[in-house]
């Protein structure tokens, strides 16, 4: 087996009193792409909420170790200079500050944590608009407040030009599949294969096989009511797709 | 009683005397940025026919102050734009005492001011808009924002507007509200440490009345008390 990128162990959390995961066990390798599929409610969401460090989401017992290390005591920002990025399902507007200086400041903020200089201005502009063209936003968009007025497929398409942007180790899409047409799941899916290569991992957290009939996973895991339930290849979708989360 | 509707109500207008003050003559236009505690603030400015005022105030930290500021819309067509920053750390103390009085018709105001309270800082604005019978076609705005840092931190913030006239356009928003913890962990989640998202948000939430300011020197004083805020 290739190495192991990502191992989560015995993984509790909760949110405020109520038990969302119930002792979720699930390994990466490096290079494989994971699907997690689950009804509502099954804590898919609160799975990439505690891999990316959320407050306000506590892990009650259990280990997750990302590239050997105590992922659960890093800080959300040490977790992305590790390498880690996640798609919001619900990606965040923030009034004032504009795209280019957003990327600007998380893209030196992570090479000041490897040690590396700040990009300059005209190497950071070029590869701004080159990750810009990958999932096709207007060069405009630069300019404008992070995810402000941004349509849905906008928004979706901002997560994969940010992951572009950054090049993480372990993608996480959160239900990047949600609420996007035929042609922007398209650019989206174009987008995650163009940045795959057998470094990189990607879990794909969804419902729906919509975005699964893009970005084929190597494992598809099914999580209902805080546990992984069944472990599979490819076959495992055709098998919710025909029959539901009832038979698991 | 409303027996006689032909007789226009005003109300509780108090005629009050036109203040003395700083006059923008007809026709003329005044920009100024007025740093409290460095620059020498007038109190009063008294703005005649289609003149121009355009004010900005800026309170950096370090300061205890209380800043009385009137303006008297005497003249026909005059506008005023006034904005202000007030950064306020530790045990600073800043009051905010303002009267935008409209006296003739067809004037213009436009207020906003955005402050940011940190420590155990007392920050008070009061905002009055007094509209006078006569002053028709008025249009006058305020907007007062707020973000707390801390808990103990406080901000009060009193709009009032009296308005002794009918043809006008006038409104007053006030908020006081603390940086979005939200915004901060998706800024986070993309590699941005946690004291420098929260100089992004306070460097935004400043940046339409900086930005009016065409001042790089005081943007970077600014910017530069945020980040001691942060």
């Amino acid at each position: 087996m290739s190495e192991i990128l990502l191992k989560i162990t015995d993984l509790h959390a909760s949110v405020g009193d109520k038990e969302i995961l119930k002792g979720v066990n699930l390994e990466i390798g490096r290079g494989e792409i994971h699907a997690v599929m689950g009804p509502n409610g099954a804590g898919k969401s609160t799975l990439s909420a505690v891999l990316t460090g959320k407050p306000d989401y506590n892990v009650t017992s259990g280990t997750i170790e990302f590239m050997g290390r105590d992922l659960l005591a890093m800080k959300p920002e040490e977790r992305a200079w590790a390498g880690i990025f996640l798609s919001f399902q619900y990606p965040v507007e923030i009034p004032g500050v504009t795209i280019t200086n957003f990327m600007k400041t998380a893209v030196n903020s992570s090479r000041k944590a490897r040690g590396l200089e700040p990009l300059k201005a005209p190497q950071f502009m070029k590869l701004l608009k080159e990750k810009m063209e990958l999932v096709r936003m207007r060069p405009e968009f630069a300019k404008r407040e992070v995810n402000v007025g941004f349509s849905g497929g906008e928004k979706k398409r901002n997560e994969i030009f940010q992951m572009a942007m950054l090049d993480p180790v372990l993608a996480i899409l959160d239900e990047t599949d949600s609420g996007l047409d035929v042609d922007a799941l398209k650019i989206v899916a174009d987008g995650v294969n163009a940045l795959h290569t057998p470094e990189k991992s990607a879990i794909v957290i969804t419902h729906y096989q919509k975005l699964l009939d893009y970005v084929r996973p190597d494992v598809v895991h099914v999580l209902k009511a805080g546990r992984i339930v069944a472990v599979g290849g490819a076959e495992l979708i055709t098998k919710i797709e025909n029959d539901g989360f009832e038979q698991f | 009683m409303a027996s006689n509707s032909s007789e226009k109500d005003h109300g509780n207008y108090v005629p009050t005397p036109v203040g003395a003050g700083v006059g923008v003559r007809d026709g003329e236009s005044l920009k100024e940025v007025f740093v409290v505690g460095e620059d020498h603030i007038p109190e009063c400015f008294v703005a005649g026919k289609d003149s121009s005022l355009d004010i900005t105030v800026i309170v950096l930290p370090g300061c205890k102050a209380g800043i009385p500021l009137k303006f008297e819309l005497t003249g026909e067509g005059a506008s005023v734009r006034l904005s202000g920053i007030f950064l306020c750390k530790d045990d600073d103390g800043v009051s905010f005492d303002i009267t935008m009085h409209h006296r003739a018709p067809r004037c213009k105001s436009n207020q906003v001011f955005n402050g940011i309270a940190a420590g155990r800082s007392q920050c008070s604005f009061s905002g009055r808009i007094i509209v006078a019978p006569g002053a028709s076609l008025t249009e006058a705005y305020q907007e007062n924002h707020n973000i707390l840092l801390g808990d103990l931190a406080r901000v009060g913030t009193k709009p009032r507007l009296e308005i002794y006239n009918d043809d006008v356009k006038c409104s007053h928003g006030a908020t006081v509200g603390k940086l979005s913890e939200e915004e901060q962990f998706y800024m986070r989640s993309r590699g941005i440490p946690e004291e420098e998202t929260k100089v992004l948000q306070m460097i935004s939430f400043v940046a339409p009345v900086l930005s009016g300011c065409d001042d790089p020197v005081l943007a970077g004083r600014v910017e530069a008390a945020i980040r001691e805020m942060a």
